[in-house]
């Protein structure tokens, strides 16, 4: 593997690293099987990418963007709460709109960005080589993102979510409108899930449609991956595992995919995801000593 | 106060299983009150419970907790006035969540929920101070995962949440009905010492013919969705475990001999 693929790979998962922290907050924090996230990835990256070629800012772009995914989420929320239609459904019926709505937000299947200003624009050209400015230009943002979801879920708020997730009944018994939190933590873990998207279609130039099958799977495989390595003890351990699984999943990938070795090609990638991930959830058992 | 009057509870009103749960319910307690309701199985206790904590909406009637009519209003929204300890360990606190976290909700149950960190040192010390009153040593595991406690531990923890923060009214469903019975005699002598202590306006569901004569001021006997029984002070004090039984007896028409079993 080269440096540049390497350090590719870094980035990927830094932007998936939204994704990921995302998911947490739906499958963890609420456990809510959420699969809204495969349709608004790729909303989050068409809507910045129209934003910016239409020449809107694109710190502005992908405010946008997180706001699109935060309605995405909502929807989801309110088919759940409102309509009673079971969560896993209510998400998946968001997720296949989203399809339709996506094509419709770039009135074409992708939308390229090459040579429009991005939110990294400015960062370019001061020294450093550009494929080590995109992995620290968002590993910023994901330290910020992290430092306030982290604090967001250890105030009164977050811990009453976190509630709603654990013990919905016991919740409403100490005063928390349990329906508001799920609105309120499927829009939140959206909108991170859009501005992963946002930052994807920023940094490779182009938005495309069909980017977000698999997102979950990806996401699930970065929190699972960082639970396993890093244990869920409290919150911020479990949000820097999501992080740092996110990245490792990206490397892992790299690894597999260019490894002469083992004669894989890019189409074999959904395998390896699947194969990654089931080693994962695997392995806990196996060190615990039990059978798998 | 609490104040209930002619409250009718149907469930599954015009499909075949329609059952009347509370067939016109009357009942004041008045402040700093502690009542036991017993009855048998399918007498309406939960349901009545369910009425005051806002689970179970009213048919027909009026709630009213404190000065407030809450008959309308559900769990959530009437949880700043009323306290709860359930019967199973396992919903009344945060499995998940640790000590301190279960505690840091409950400190601010019915109240606005903010953005600053929900453990500062001085809830800390606070909650530490009211953790090490239990004696049972938990004050050093604040951080500790709610499950890893006993199912006395945490009906313990989940009696000093009821209190963390004010109420009208404390509601216990049979909460010592899952402990191992020197826990449950722990729990009820804790249960005493808080509701005296703070004048808490007390209902209390139990299963035990003896808890309910040997504590609180007044004993409320349900059968078929009404009040069949109402005794406080010396009429009460007069009372045996074996004339409830025997009132019990007549009420059914019938011997019965699983729950002579049950509260004896």
């Amino acid at each position: 593997m080269s440096l540049i693929a390497f350090w590719g790979a870094v980035e990927l998962g830094l932007v998936y690293a939204f994704v990921a922290v995302g998911v947490y907050l739906a499958f963890r924090v609420l456990d809510f099987p959420d699969l809204t996230v495969d349709g608004s990835f790729p909303l989050g990256a068409a809507v910045t990418a129209v934003l910016i070629i239409a020449g809107i800012n694109p710190w502005l772009a992908a405010f946008v963007a997180m706001l699109a995914g935060a309605g995405a989420g909502l929807v989801t929320a309110m088919l759940n709460v409102r309509f009673r239609i079971l969560n896993l459904l209510a998400s998946i019926l968001t997720m296949i709109a989203l399809f339709s709505v996506n094509l419709r937000v770039m009135g074409k299947p992708n939308v390229a960005l090459i040579n429009a200003e991005t939110m990294l624009s400015p960062f370019f050209g001061h020294g450093l080589r550009d494929f080590y400015v995109r992995p620290l230009f968002i590993f910023v943002l994901v330290v910020l993102a992290v430092v306030l979801v982290w604090r967001f879920l250890e105030s009164d708020a977050g811990l009453s979510m976190r509630a709603t997730g654990a013990n919905a009944r016991m919740a409403r018994a100490q005063g928390v409108d349990t329906n508001r939190q799920i609105y309120l933590g499927i829009a939140l873990s959206n909108a991170l899930v859009a501005l992963g998207g946002a930052l994807f279609a920023q940094t490779n130039g182009f938005a495309d449609v069909t980017s977000g099958v698999g997102t979950i799977v990806v996401g699930l495989a970065a929190v699972i991956i960082g639970e396993t390595l890093f244990g869920t003890r409290g919150i911020l351990m479990a949000l820097i595992g999501c992080v740092l699984g996110s990245i490792l999943y990206r490397i892992a990938i790299q690894l597999a995919l260019s490894s002469d070795v083992l004669g894989l090609q890019a189409s074999d990638l959904n395998f390896v995801t699947a194969l990654l991930v089931t080693v994962a959830l695997v392995l806990p058992r196996l060190r615990r000593g039990g059978a798998a | 106060m609490i104040s209930v009057s002619d409250i009718k509870v149907t469930f599954g009103k015009g499909t075949p299983l329609q059952k009347q749960a509370l067939n016109g319910v009357s009942l004041t307690i008045e402040e700093g009150q502690f009542v036991t309701v017993i009855g048998s199985n399918g007498a309406g206790k939960s349901t009545l419970l369910g009425v005051l904590a806002g689970d179970v909406i009213a048919t027909e009637g009026q709630v009213k907790i404190g000065t407030a009519d809450v008959t309308r209003q559900g769990t959530a929204g009437r949880a700043g006035r009323v306290a709860r300890v359930f019967q199973d360990p396992l919903t009344g606190s945060c499995g998940a969540l640790s000590i301190e976290e279960n505690l840091a909700l409950a400190a601010r149950r019915g109240e606005r929920r903010g953005l600053s960190s929900a453990l500062g040192p001085q809830r800390r010390a606070v909650f530490r101070e009211r953790i090490a009153e239990l004696n049972l040593g938990l004050e050093n595991r604040m951080r500790d995962r709610m499950d890893l406690l006993s199912g006395g531990q945490r009906q313990a923890v989940s009696l000093v949440m009821a209190t963390l923060a004010g109420s009208d009214v404390l509601l216990l469903d049979e909460h010592t009905a899952a402990l191992d019975p020197g826990m449950a005699e722990f729990i009820m002598t804790l249960t005493q010492k808080i509701v005296s202590e703070r004048k808490l306006t007390t209902l209390m569901v139990t299963h035990s013919m003896r808890q309910a004569l040997d504590y609180g001021h007044r004993t409320v006997m349900l059968h078929g969705g009404e009040i069949v029984l109402d005794v406080a002070g010396d009429n009460r004090k007069n009372l045996q475990v074996e004339d409830l039984i025997a009132m019990f007896r007549k009420m059914r028409g019938q011997t019965l001999d699983d729950d002579a079993l049950l509260i004896s």
